[in-house]
Formats: C-alpha cells, sequence, structure tokens
C-alpha cells in the first residue's frame, strides 16, 4: 500500500479503500463485535428464503427432499466447497442448517456464512445454535435471520424450527418453550411434522428440566417423521429414548458431507450421506 | 451501574498515576509510570507534570464505541501515544447497552508539514485491547464447562492502521496545540482468526473495521 505514504493521499485513501473493498461505510464503521446493524441483503433472511421456498410449492402428495446439514461455525471454505455441491444435485428443493451458524455469536460471521450460502440454487433455512446466542448473538440471529422459534409448511409437511439451546439461558426451565412446540404439533391440517433444533434432548446441553416433557410430547405426536439435530458436528441416527421417536444429527460443514433427506407417504423417508 | 464504575476508573487513573510517582520517588525504582518522566514532555517547549494526559479524544467506530471519549498521553516527540477511552453502543445497534473500555498504542513515525499551519502523519500503525461489559449472555460463573467456549466474549485486541491530519493553533502564551482529525483501519483477534483459517471464502475487506476520531491538545 505504498499510497499511504504519500501526504495528500489522507481522503482519497480511505475513500478509494473502502470502495475497493465494496463496504459501505455503515458496515465498516462497526460499533462493536455486538454491533448487528446489517446491510438490507443481510437482514430478515428467514422470511427471504421462505418467500423464495414457497414461490416454488411442492404439490400435494409429491415426495419432499431436502439438504440436511448444521453447524457451519468458521468453516467458510468448506461452506463454498458444499455449495458447490449442493448445487449440482437434482431434485432438492431446499437445505436446512442445523444451528450453529456462527461461533462467536456475531453478527458479521452470520454474514459470512450467508455471503456463501446465497449461492446456493433452493433456498436454505436455519434453526438458532448455541454459539449463535454467545455475547449478544441472540440478537444478532434475530436481526439477520429472523425468530428464534418459527414453524413452515411445504407440501404436506410442517417444519417446526424450535431453540433447545438451554444452557445459554441457565438452564431456566423455558428452553426449549414446550408450550408452544406442543400447539405446532396440534396443526393437524398437514399430513407430516418434522422438528429441527440445534442440542438434542439427550445431550448435556439440554435443560434436564424440560426433557421430559419435550420428549413426551414428541412422543404423543402422529405425525412426526423424525426429530432433527446439529450440535455433535457428526451424523448418527437413532431412537435415543426407545420411544419409537427418530433422531437424526447432522454432519458439521468441517465433516465435508452431508445428507439428502427424501420423505413420502406418510413417515417414510430415505438419507443419503454426500460428501464433498 | 457498570459505565459508572467504568468511569470512575478512568477518573480515578490520574491520582493512581500520582501515587505511584510517589510511591516511584520513594523507593528510586524506575517504575513503568516513573520512567515516563524522563522524555523530554512537551514537543512544543512548554512544563507540564508527566501524568497530565496531553490530549482528548472523540472517536467512531473501530469495534470500541460508537461514541468512544477519553483522554491520551503523547510519548517520545509525540511519536508514540497511548489514549483510554470508553465508548457506549446504544441497546437499539447491539441488543444490549454496552459500555467498552479501551487502551490504544500508535506510533506515527513520518510527521510532515503542510504548509505554516497543517500537517500530515501518513502512517500510524498500533493495537488496542477493548473490554465490553453489558452483554446479554455473558459467561456466568458454572455456566459453561472450562473451554466450552476457548474465546473470550468480551476482551479483544487487535491491530490499527491509519492516518492523520492535524492543524496547529496557537494559544494566546503562543504556546502551539494539534487539532487532528485521523482515520484508523482495524480488526480483532477474532475476525483476524477466522479470516486466516478461511482465505479463499474470505478477503481482508470482511474482517476491517473503520474509524473516524478527532484528537485535541490541551
Amino acid at each position: 500500500m505504498p499510497s499511504v505514504f504519500r501526504p495528500n493521499s489522507l481522503f482519497t485513501y480511505l475513500s478509494v479503500a473502502a470502495t475497493a473493498l465494496g463496504l459501505s461505510s455503515c458496515e465498516l464503521i462497526e460499533f462493536s463485535p455486538n454491533d448487528h446493524r446489517s446491510p438490507d441483503d443481510k437482514q430478515a433472511l428467514t422470511t427471504k428464503n421462505l418467500t423464495a421456498l414457497l414461490a416454488k410449492p411442492l404439490p400435494a402428495r409429491d415426495t419432499l427432499r431436502f439438504v440436511y446439514t448444521g453447524d457451519s461455525q468458521r468453516f467458510y471454505d468448506d461452506a463454498e466447497d458444499l455449495v458447490k455441491s449442493v448445487n449440482q444435485q437434482k431434485g432438492v428443493q431446499f437445505m436446512l442448517v442445523a444451528g450453529d451458524i456462527s461461533d462467536f455469536g456475531m453478527a458479521r460471521e452470520m454474514w459470512w456464512v450467508d455471503d456463501q450460502l446465497r449461492k446456493l440454487t433452493i433456498p436454505y433455512l436455519t434453526v438458532i445454535g448455541n454459539h449463535d446466542q454467545v455475547g449478544n448473538g441472540r440478537k444478532a440471529y434475530e436481526e439477520v435471520f429472523g425468530p428464534l422459534n418459527y414453524s413452515f409448511t411445504y407440501g404436506d409437511t410442517k417444519f417446526i424450527m424450535t431453540d433447545t439451546n438451554g444452557r445459554e439461558y441457565n438452564f431456566n426451565g423455558r428452553i426449549p418453550d414446550v408450550s408452544w412446540v406442543r400447539q405446532q404439533l396440534q396443526d393437524n391440517t398437514v399430513r407430516r411434522h418434522v422438528i429441527v433444533s440445534h442440542v438434542p434432548p439427550q445431550d448435556e446441553d439440554f435443560d434436564p428440566a424440560v426433557r421430559e416433557a419435550y420428549v413426551g410430547a414428541l412422543r404423543e405426536d402422529p405425525r412426526l417423521v423424525f426429530e432433527m439435530n446439529g450440535h455433535r458436528h457428526d451424523f448418527s441416527i437413532g431412537q435415543p429414548f426407545n420411544d419409537g421417536v427418530t433422531y437424526v444429527n447432522s454432519y458439521a460443514f468441517e465433516k465435508r458431507q452431508y445428507l439428502i433427506v427424501t420423505v413420502w407417504g406418510d413417515k417414510e423417508f430415505r438419507l443419503k450421506q454426500v460428501s464433498f | 451501574m457498570a459505565s459508572h464504575l467504568l468511569l470512575a476508573v478512568l477518573l480515578a487513573s490520574p491520582l493512581v498515576a500520582v501515587a505511584q510517582e510517589q510511591l516511584a520517588n520513594q523507593t528510586s525504582s524506575p517504575s513503568l509510570l516513573g520512567r515516563h518522566q524522563k522524555y523530554p514532555m512537551p514537543a512544543n517547549g512548554d512544563k507540564k507534570p508527566w501524568y497530565r494526559p496531553r490530549h482528548v479524544v472523540l472517536q467512531t467506530g473501530g469495534g470500541i464505541g460508537m461514541i468512544a471519549a477519553g483522554v491520551g498521553y503523547g510519548l517520545g516527540k509525540d511519536r508514540n501515544e497511548l489514549d483510554i477511552l470508553l465508548g457506549y453502543v446504544p441497546t437499539k445497534y447491539a441488543g444490549s447497552s454496552l459500555s467498552i473500555a479501551t487502551a490504544k498504542y500508535t506510533y506515527s513515525p513520518f510527521v510532515l508539514p503542510v504548509g505554516e499551519r497543517w500537517q500530515v502523519r501518513p502512517l500510524t500503525i498500533g493495537g488496542y485491547i477493548s473490554y465490553t461489559h453489558g452483554t446479554i449472555n455473558d459467561e456466568e460463573k458454572g455456566q459453561y464447562a472450562k473451554g466450552y467456549y476457548w474465546f473470550s466474549t468480551d476482551t479483544r485486541v487487535g491491530p490499527v492502521l491509519g492516518s492523520r491530519l492535524a492543524y496547529q493553533r496557537r494559544t494566546r502564551e503562543g504556546q502551539t496545540r494539534n487539532i487532528s482529525f485521523y482515520y484508523e483501519l482495524g480488526s480483532n483477534d477474532l475476525y483476524i482468526l477466522s479470516y486466516v483459517q478461511n482465505r479463499k471464502a474470505l478477503s481482508v475487506g470482511d474482517i476491517l473495521t473503520l474509524s473516524l476520531g478527532l484528537k485535541a491538545d490541551f
């Protein structure tokens, strides 16, 4: 940067540097790493991605197919490769990221993941993870993505996305919000339910005071296909509570693998592992 | 409450410095602060006690506040400066009201006069350490197992690089006092780590922050 040494370049250097880097002064003048002010295209991503998804509705009884992954954290280079791989897949309708979008709960980290994932040819949706709640991350997540609990229906399936990061709330007995989850599960206008959350209920970071109520609500739901989690950075599938409810854990981005989930019939499904 | 505490600490720091000076004189041990006395204090000839700040600072951005204000010391012909700042970010922008205490050290090797009254410092390099108080999900005692989050959520360190333009005004006594405008591009430990590990997906621009500030000698 030789221009730095030229005395008359003081102001020009500043503006040239800012524009050359393609950043607006608003983004550059960061008040704190916890500052969550985001450019227009990095706000309300959940709503924007849902709008994109629902613009291509899935007809009733059509097979549902989506990519399942989680824990993008600081694996930006891996994210770039994951996007290239997913874009080769035919017939997938969207991608789910099972939390820990960021590592330090900072808005910039969420932007960096979106910088990669917005190159997907399909929309992606997220649920909040424990790392997304570090510091003021909960507020950053709300700003960049949206609500911590939300649901959407695509084709015959209702996806219930919920915050299960109990340890981040010092196990206050209110996370996950079981009454909200129950209310969502009561929706019998759809054929199937799928719950997606970050921390699995058998994990030590799940609030033990709420575990029984949550697992019980799932057990009683006749429409539930499975519960999906991240947090553990590796794929697993099983019935940890031996109650007929299947739990699927995602690969983290760093594992350079993801799942393609195909769902049909009442509760039929198939998982395909893809390496990239 | 916390911001009041920090403010009190800042206000008390010159007093601490006085106490340390006396202690240093009594024991004649060359403490770090005591040693500063040896510098030829004012570049412009007037005598002031070493512990009196040389300038006031007002800054925005750089990760240390929407507004950060404080005082600073010039060391070694004013080419080295140590600024102590207290920053504030309102809830609206960060989710909670934050107070950020910062110590920043800068070095400007070149001082170029432009005309009679103006002066440019084309290069300022330095670093800062900041401590943020008031985050929502602060690590509480016993909340996490040791090393659960290996990084500090509140303490950040980072480099800065910038330039400065100064105007020399004269006091009635004929002494010169600088009023300067500066900018600094900076980053922090966590952003730098992210970039170093992801050179393909991230660019230097992604991890930069900008600060704009004013310094006035008094």
